[in-house]
């Protein structure tokens, strides 16, 4: 069993309860995020479009993070899902600069890094991810990437233009989108200008975990 | 209208995400990579000074300098750390694929070892501490080149993958231990014109690369290029220049003005030049690849 993602973009309305929900399931702090929905707006008035783009933890095959962790901290389970164990975490941080999808954040409550897991507490116990159940629009499709009747691989292979984030890293990423572009997939596509703007700020963190 | 449609992509901006997490490797590693520099430098160079000169404290000044140097390595080390107090979980374990975890077993070594080394020098027992000096310079080589394989892991993070890094690791050391070596006067008049075309060679070979690489050479992604561009002429600038200007210009300058015998105020001068500018570049570098969202 390898458990995957696929997003389809074209029915992600934005509405964030994929976030909360997430936010909500595993006890995420302040200013941390497991899982997040981007906004890019593009276009000239009045042509102009509004992109969603849900980011997770990728669960790569061949995960940079499990590779640069000096203490095993992270972990391939059976089922693929990168795992983190927190009592074992060192908080070098050597993860977060690993990751090629910024997907690790340093937990500023136990000074150690964490991210996604795919609800892994919820999988084991055979339940679907947190983000899954509420998604409003059923845009979020997860199972069993091994399984030729999964609803994900059926979904894969009924859409050609399936990709993945920053392929060319060679991280072989179990997280999958339809209906993606350059702007909802590549972070240089588009301006990312610090300060207040429609919703709120664009910023910087102040700190990273403890520190 | 397309997402994926380049003509589009122009104005593209983002309207609502969450906060960007910004420098998460800061001074303290910039402090790391430094002090291990001066640790492992004067060590490499102290076979090139002892097969040339008769100095008697020579030995004790090295392997003084470099216990302390890589201790406050491994201070900076554990202070970055977010749990400094599990920092023993590196040894008990140990992960063999991380370069990290195998950099803290190679440092660890090289510091015992350096403690023996001091303790030798102290008590004159020359014969014993110039067979395990062999030992000591192939750790210190090798606690050099880690941190090139360190950053190579850091996969996200285009600038430190360059193909010339391992050869900056080396050239830094070579710098910060000839710098170091000038500023104490170690081993006398007679080897300051050597230690400073060592310092003065190795602050030319660096800053051909990073002209080479930076300024002339094209980048292998849009995203190299543009953190190319925060260091040469963008965010980071200053501090960059500074650093090539004060670490490697100035060095070579006051090499050629010493000339067949340089004094050692100038001397001195040049050292610590070299010595702060290269924390300046390292810092650059160590930051820059921080500043641009992952995604």
């Amino acid at each position: 069993m390898q458990l995957g993602f696929l997003v389809d973009l074209d029915n992600c309305i934005g509405c964030k309860a994929c976030e909360v929900a997430c936010k909500s399931e595993n006890n995420v702090p302040v200013n941390s995020w497991r899982l997040r929905v981007k906004y890019v707006d593009f276009g000239v008035f009045p042509e102009v479009k509004r992109t969603f783009t849900p980011m997770r933890c990728n669960q790569c095959a061949n995960a940079p993070c499990e590779r640069s962790c000096p203490v095993a901290a992270l972990h391939t389970l059976d089922n693929g899902i990168v795992n983190i164990d927190k009592d074992r975490c060192i908080g070098c941080a050597a993860c977060m600069m690993a990751c090629p999808y910024g997907a690790i954040y340093m937990d500023p409550e136990t000074n150690t890094a964490d991210k996604c897991t795919y609800c892994a507490h919820r999988t084991e116990a055979g339940l679907e991810p947190a983000c899954v159940v509420v998604c409003p629009t059923e845009a979020n499709i997860f199972g069993d990437l091994d399984d030729p009747k999964s609803n994900i691989r059926k979904y894969i292979h009924a859409h050609s233009d399936t990709r993945v984030r920053k392929p060319e890293k060679g991280t072989k990423p179990r997280h999958f989108y339809t209906g993606a572009g350059a702007i909802h997939l590549e972070p240089s596509s588009s301006r990312r200008e610090e300060g207040k703007n429609l919703f709120g700020n664009i910023g910087k963190l102040d700190k990273i975990g403890g520190h | 209208m397309d997402a994926s449609d380049p003509l589009t992509m122009g104005n593209a901006i983002v309207t609502l995400d969450v906060l960007h997490s910004g420098v998460i490797w800061h001074w303290y590693v910039t402090m790391n990579f430094w002090a291990k520099s001066v640790a492992t430098g004067v060590v490499l160079l102290l076979p090139f000074l002892l097969t040339r000169f008769e100095a008697p404290k020579l030995r004790l000044q090295a392997a003084v300098v470099s216990v302390l140097f890589i201790n406050i390595t491994l201070l900076f080390t554990v202070l970055d750390l977010h749990q400094p107090f599990r920092f023993w979980h590196i040894f008990a374990y140990t992960q063999t694929r991380s370069v990290i975890a195998l950099g803290a077993w190679l440092l660890t070594f090289f510091n015992f070892l350096g403690m023996g080394l001091a303790a030798l020098a102290y008590l004159k027992k020359d014969a014993l501490f110039d067979k395990l000096l062999p030992v000591q310079w192939v750790l210190g080589f090798f606690a050099t080149v880690y941190t090139a394989g360190l950053l190579g892991q850091a996969n996200a993070r285009e600038l430190w993958h360059a193909p010339t890094e391992t050869a900056q690791m080396l050239l830094a050391a070579t710098l910060a231990g000839s710098a170091l070596f000038l500023i104490i006067g170690a081993g006398g008049e007679q080897a300051r014109r050597p230690l400073a075309q060592v310092l003065g060679l190795s602050a030319f070979v660096s800053a051909t690369i990073f002209a080479a690489e930076l300024v002339f050479g094209p980048q292998k992604s849009a995203e190299a290029e543009h953190l190319v561009h925060i260091l040469v002429s963008g965010e980071l600038s200053a501090i960059f220049w500074t650093g090539l200007v004060v670490g490697l210009i100035v060095p070579i300058v006051a090499v050629l003005v010493g000339g067949e015998k340089p004094t050692h105020p100038l001397m001195i001068g040049a050292g610590v030049a070299g010595l702060a500018g290269l924390w300046l570049l390292k810092h650059a570098w160590l930051i820059a690849p921080q500043l641009v969202p992952l995604s």
